[in-house]
């Protein structure tokens, strides 16, 4: 009998007997701060790619060439659904604000938080024979040095990396971007690369620093 | 004496009530259990294989997937373990705002279990009405971190995004619906006289039984022994937390503690935003070289995660502990023996509240 | 193409039987396809039925990395469902597999390796408005113009 009082007392309350007629189901629709496919805001993307670096999902994103104005080349990022887990990551490192996803951005910039990626290339001593194969494929050392890309030799000391003496010198850590090229390319595999992330926020009184940057 | 087994029925792997696949072979003499033994194997994706040599931005999604159902907790061990290695303190605000995400995630799980409960014994019309209220807590869950069920919520060193006044009030109003709401279903659930007659007195477990056996959790917790790894947290220590427990060690123990736990879980959020500190949400720091466990309580009950970790944080070695493997073995040795009829097998079964895809990963 | 078959066509339209298989997913597609039975989202309001049996289906949700073990079990629980069928792939692991497409996993993905598949959901996991919305987008087109083999 208490069950029955049970029911009884929730299902005589004016509120049950309202919605019973009268409530409908919501709208199919998604809320405005959920975070969902990341989608372009039109600023100029500079191809660091540091949200390919960072996307945790195998293709997920990548940062292509999409044409060129007044000698200078587009670049974009480009997102394939279904792969992308709507994670967020790569709206909230992007440096230039290119990918908006719900109210990653705002929230970023009201908490002043960012995220610091640092990238490590590790050579296997042992493992290096010392061909230069990785320095040759390193995208970023054929942009430094353009007798690299059009040769396969250098002499300059600004690359990243180079063979010095017949030994693998990591020369220029920091100018790395993370994209593990020249550990597909070895054929040894005594290249790795490390990417570090680490996540940080503004103190309190270099806030407004914060806020023009990511502005 | 000697075993009269009549018919050996398997259960499973594809079974109405299974969500997920797994085979429950039960040897019955009439429709009396006398034992029964599981067969896994349906769901073993590798994860903890692919998450050897990678770093945590990468492992933290592979994590919240070994369970999409208790997605924050495995966020929050694996991130809790990686910041024990590498001494990374945790901001003070960010600690509490991860019990809160955590503490909703739980309200949605017990929810969902006691729907499966409720579904299996046919009570559908509570069964509705608590997958309803669920929406509330998912609801609550997405206004905090942006998501539904797997959130990435939390990085080393706090969490990614803080939370504003606006959002405060909105999710004490959603508690507080979540908690009217089920306080009545509770009420319903524990006073049905045909809920009593599928769940009293069912699916027994001895507290000795599960000593022994290594239960853990809520099926821990319903035969009586107050166990709770959230004991041992740190800002848990700091809240007026102390595990429950329900003595009849039956169905409906299991269900009513999880029902217990939901308004529980309700008390510890309003603690934290209530002592919500102010301050800074992320404090830094990278993940370096160690070796860790860290414990920390699921829905399902105790998880834990073993890393060994090189100079930059990749993951070397990592093995992960799960509830659910620990409840189903338990289950299928102990609360399913001797039960009278094979429709409360199903339900002994789901009120451990099994979780395949965590236990298999 | 006769007039019975038509009339049975666009029945089919509208009256929609479903089933679900789970091979492998985290269960993050489940809860959000059972959040998706919850009265905020009533799918039998849309002429939405969820069987158990996909004997009694005409549509199939394939959920999941398809593991080892399913390989050769999904196109068996394929062929049972009578015609005419549709399968729709539902979050990313039934896709591409995800974050579990990794060297080393023991998954196979993706889902259309092994049936058919009509129609594929993204999402990780996709949420039970964007499910509710394919299943209704699918349904007219796969049984419009089916006629019966003899």
């Amino acid at each position: 009998m208490t069950s029955l009082s049970a029911y009884l007392s929730h299902m005589l309350r004016a509120e049950w007997i309202r919605s019973f007629f009268l409530v409908k189901t919501k709208p199919l629709t998604k809320p405005a701060y959920f975070m969902d496919y990341p989608i372009d805001t039109g600023k100029r993307c500079t191809h660091c790619f540091s949200c390919m670096m960072i996307c945790p999902v195998p293709d997920a994103i990548s940062v292509l060439m999409v044409g060129e104005t007044e000698g200078e080349d587009i670049w974009k990022p480009v997102l394939y659904q279904g792969h992308c887990i709507r994670c967020g990551l790569c709206v909230e490192i992007c440096p230039e604000r290119v990918l908006a996803s719900g109210d990653i951005i705002e929230r970023v910039r009201q908490d002043s938080t960012y995220m610091q990626s640092t990238f490590h290339i590790l050579v296997n001593e042992g493992k290096c024979a010392g061909c230069g194969t990785c320095s040759i494929a390193c995208p970023v050392n054929k942009e430094i040095d353009p007798i690299l890309a059009s040769k396969g030799t250098t002499t300059s000391d600004e690359v990243i990396m180079r063979v010095k003496a017949g030994v693998m010198r990591v020369l220029h850590e920091e100018k790395c971007t993370g994209c593990k090229t020249c550990v597909l390319h070895c054929s040894y595999q005594a290249m790795d690369v490390a990417r570090v992330i680490e996540c940080l926020q503004y103190e309190s009184d270099d806030e407004t620093s914060a806020t023009n940057e990511g502005g | 004496m000697k075993k009269v087994v009549d018919v050996s029925i398997p259960l499973g792997p594809m079974h109405p009530s299974f969500k997920e696949p797994c085979r429950l072979k039960c040897e019955t003499a009439g429709e009396r259990v006398i034992s029964a033994e599981l067969e896994l194997g349906y769901m073993k994706k590798g994860i903890e294989r692919i998450m050897k040599g990678r770093p945590w931005q990468e492992v933290m999604f592979l994590a919240e997937r070994v369970c999409g159902i208790c997605s924050v907790i495995h966020n929050m061990v694996f991130i809790e373990a990686m910041e024990k290695i590498s001494h990374i303190d945790v901001a003070p605000r960010a600690a509490y705002l991860r019990i809160v995400a955590n503490e909703l995630d739980r309200i949605q799980s017990h929810l969902l279990a006691n729907y499966s409960f409720c579904y299996t014994i046919e009570h559908e019309t509570i069964a509705m009405y608590l997958l309803n209220i669920r929406e509330e807590a998912m609801d609550l869950l997405e206004i905090l971190t942006g998501a539904r069920v797997t959130c990435a919520f939390i990085v080393p060193g706090g969490v990614r995004y803080d939370i504003s006044d606006d959002a405060i009030a909105r999710i004490e109003g959603g508690l507080l619906r979540i908690e009217t709401e089920t306080t009545r279903y509770a009420k319903m659930f524990h006073e049905g006289p045909l809920i009593a007659l599928r769940s009293k007195g069912v699916g027994i477990l001895s507290p000795e039984e599960a000593r022994r056996a290594h239960a853990v959790g809520p099926t821990l917790r319903a035969s009586g022994i107050a166990e709770d790894a959230r004991m041992h947290h740190p800002v848990y220590q700091t809240l007026e937390f102390k595990p429950l427990t329900r003595e009849t060690c039956d169905c409906h123990a299991r269900i009513m503690l999880r029902f217990d736990e939901i308004f529980q879980s309700i008390a510890l959020i309003r603690q934290c935003l209530r002592m919500l500190p102010p301050g800074l949400i992320r404090s830094g720091g990278t993940c370096t070289r160690g070796e860790g466990t860290h414990f920390g309580e699921a829905p399902r009950g105790e998880l834990g995660y073993h890393i060994v970790s090189d100079s930059y944080g990749r993951i070397k070695e990592i093995s992960i502990q799960t509830p659910s493997i620990m409840n189903i073995e338990v289950c299928a040795h102990h609360m399913v023996v001797g039960v009278t009829s094979i429709a409360d097998v199903m339900a002994t079964y789901i009120s451990a509240d099994p979780c395949i895809s965590c236990t298999e990963r | 193409m006769s007039l019975l078959q038509k009339l049975k066509n666009s029945v089919r339209k509208r009256s929609i039987h479903v089933s679900f298989v789970d091979t492998a997913s985290c269960n993050g597609c489940d809860i959000e396809i059972l959040a998706c039975l919850a009265p905020r989202y009533d799918l039998e309001q849309y002429g939405i039925y969820v069987h158990n049996n996909p004997r009694d289906a005409d549509v199939l949700l394939v959920v999941g990395a398809v593991t080892e073990q399913w390989i050769d079990k999904l196109p068996m629980l394929w062929d049972k469902i009578p015609e005419p069928k549709v399968a729709i792939a539902i979050g990313n692991c039934a896709i591409s597999g995800c974050v579990f497409h990794r060297p080393g996993s023991y998954t196979d993905p993706p889902v259309s390796k092994h049936i058919p598949v009509a129609l594929s959901i993204p999402g990780c996991p996709p949420r039970p408005d964007e499910i509710i919305q394919a299943i209704l987008a699918v349904a007219p087109i796969a049984f419009k113009d089916y006629e019966k083999k003899l």
